[in-house]
């Protein structure tokens, strides 16, 4: 009797343990990195599950790219631990992406550089409603929002189960930045794919976001905007000036 | 002046290669480098000069040590690649110019491509398609590095054996140039037609391929002419390779 309740628990241990592993992408817990001993990022954790939209907000040199540079292991953590579902497909759009403007390519050469795609550059335009003439187009003659547009089509060729999106800082005109949330958003919709973004525009985050992780060097906050986000992480992320900001919202 | 069928054959080859290499070149701003570079096979062509053996292999082993010596500076000091090849560049060049005798200083600087045995031209041939070979298997890796270096780490493409392979293929491309154009103008096959693909070129594919046509073209018309007027082929390589990039300013494209 004893072994058979010894064995009903573990046994709902593991099952329990399971459902949280297929439901979770991403697990962070106590990653910290530094350059020369100087402290970029100290102490982060974060979760990211299926459909979730983690926003990154904070001030600029906060580290919020080296975050997402970690999470991709372009940058070594010198602590702490990343685990990723085992064979997750990640996307990742740079904050920058400089084209030279003599450069002389089209966007359906762009596209074809992409190692391992799975899906074709066609299908990803249909995702993004772009036709298909886009790909004569040359990459130099687009504007820095068509141009990210493009960078979120690269992104999507491996078919990704998440998104990391750095979002650009300057250079992108405002209808620009609306219409590529907008994107993201029905992307979201329509294929339920995951998404850590990086943004300064605390609308998107209340907009969007399921989890918001604010920091600055260290973590500020973590959790559900309208939690996470009050008068007193806000004031130590940005100064208090924006608490004034923040009531407008 | 008569020059050999291979000859004329593996100088439009390794023109082509060098088309090729330079259009890389071009897209990572590192055309001045390539140019310094090829002063670093100096020295290696005057032992070969100085000691009776084929100069051409002493310029290749000087451009590896080359490569070497400034992977080695770059690693130790954090110097951009490009500065540490101006420092050894003057070096390799006064060294090179102090060893090796002065008759033959001219032909070292503008390339002399009478000198080349058939069995040199055959191996510069094929070492040249192995250049075109490498460069085009391996094409969307380089592009992507040199033109999006972040998207090609998250795509798990080492950046640096990219650079590597990049200075590598320079260098070969370089060493196998030389006696066609000389250590001085080997430019005129790797910068000159890329520079001028790239200001007519609409599409990437029309970019390498008109940048290896020049090069080709280029030295083509150059052994020709040096042939028929009995004028240094070098000269007369970088003089149409830059009057084509001259009559490209004047074509309405972009």
């Amino acid at each position: 009797m004893l072994v058979f309740y010894f064995y009903k628990t573990i046994a709902k241990k593991n099952v329990i343990i399971f459902i949280m592993r297929l439901d979770s992408l991403l697990s962070v817990k106590n990653l910290s990195v530094s350059f020369h001993e100087n402290h970029i990022l100290k102490h982060i954790s974060l979760d990211v599950r299926k459909e979730e939209v983690l926003a990154i907000v904070g001030p600029n040199g906060a580290g919020k790219s080296v975050l997402l540079k970690t999470l991709l292991g372009i940058i070594e953590p010198t602590a702490g631990s990343i685990e990723w579902f085992p064979g997750i497909r990640i996307g990742y759009l740079p904050q920058r992406f400089h084209v030279d403007m003599y450069l002389p390519m089209t966007v359906g050469e762009f596209l074809d550089l992409k190692p391992r795609k799975i899906l074709t550059n066609e299908a990803v335009l249909r995702l993004l409603k772009l036709e298909k003439s886009w790909l004569k187009k040359r990459l130099a003659h687009l504007s820095s929002g068509q141009l990210q547009r493009i960078l979120l089509a690269w992104a999507l060729l491996d078919d990704p189960q998440i998104l990391l999106f750095d979002e650009p800082t300057e250079n992108v005109d405002v209808t620009g930045q609306e219409s590529i949330y907008t994107l993201l958003h029905h992307l979201q919709d329509t294929t339920g794919i995951s998404l850590i973004l990086v943004s300064h525009d605390l609308q998107v985050v209340y907009k969007y976001a399921n989890n918001v992780l604010c920091l600055n060097g260290k973590q500020v906050c973590y959790g559900e905007p309208k939690e996470a986000l009050n008068h007193k992480t806000l004031s130590e992320l940005f100064g208090d000036h924006t608490v004034f900001h923040h009531h407008h919202l | 002046m008569t020059i050999p069928l291979i000859v004329f054959i593996s100088g439009i080859v390794i023109a082509a290669a060098s088309g090729l290499v330079g259009s890389l070149l071009t897209l990572r701003k590192m055309t001045l480098l390539s140019d310094a570079l090829s002063h670093v096979a100096l020295p290696g062509i005057a032992l070969g000069i100085v000691f009776n053996f084929t100069p051409l292999w002493g310029g290749v082993v000087f451009l590896f040590l080359g490569i070497f010596l400034i992977r080695i500076i770059e690693i130790r000091t954090k110097l951009a690649t490009e500065s540490i090849t101006g420092v050894l560049f003057v070096t390799a060049l006064a060294v090179g110019a102090l060893i090796i005798p002065e008759q033959e200083l001219l032909e070292t600087f503008f390339g002399n491509v009478q000198s080349i045995s058939y069995s040199a031209a055959y191996i510069q041939m094929i070492v040249a398609i192995l250049i075109i070979g490498t460069t085009l298997s391996l094409l969307k890796q380089l592009t992507l590095a040199s033109i999006a270096p972040d998207l090609a780490t998250a795509s798990k493409i080492s950046k640096k054996n990219i650079e590597l392979l990049l200075l590598v293929l320079i260098a070969t491309t370089i060493a196998v140039g030389i006696s066609f154009v000389g250590v001085l103008l080997m430019s005129s096959l790797l910068i000159v037609p890329a520079v001028t693909a790239k200001n007519i070129a609409r599409t990437f594919k029309e970019f390498i391929g008109i940048s290896m046509i020049i090069s080709a073209f280029s030295l083509f018309a150059g052994l020709c002419t040096a042939s028929i007027y009995s004028i240094n082929p070098g000269l007369a390589t970088v003089l149409i390779s830059s009057g084509i990039f001259f009559l490209s300013l004047f074509v309405p494209t972009k």
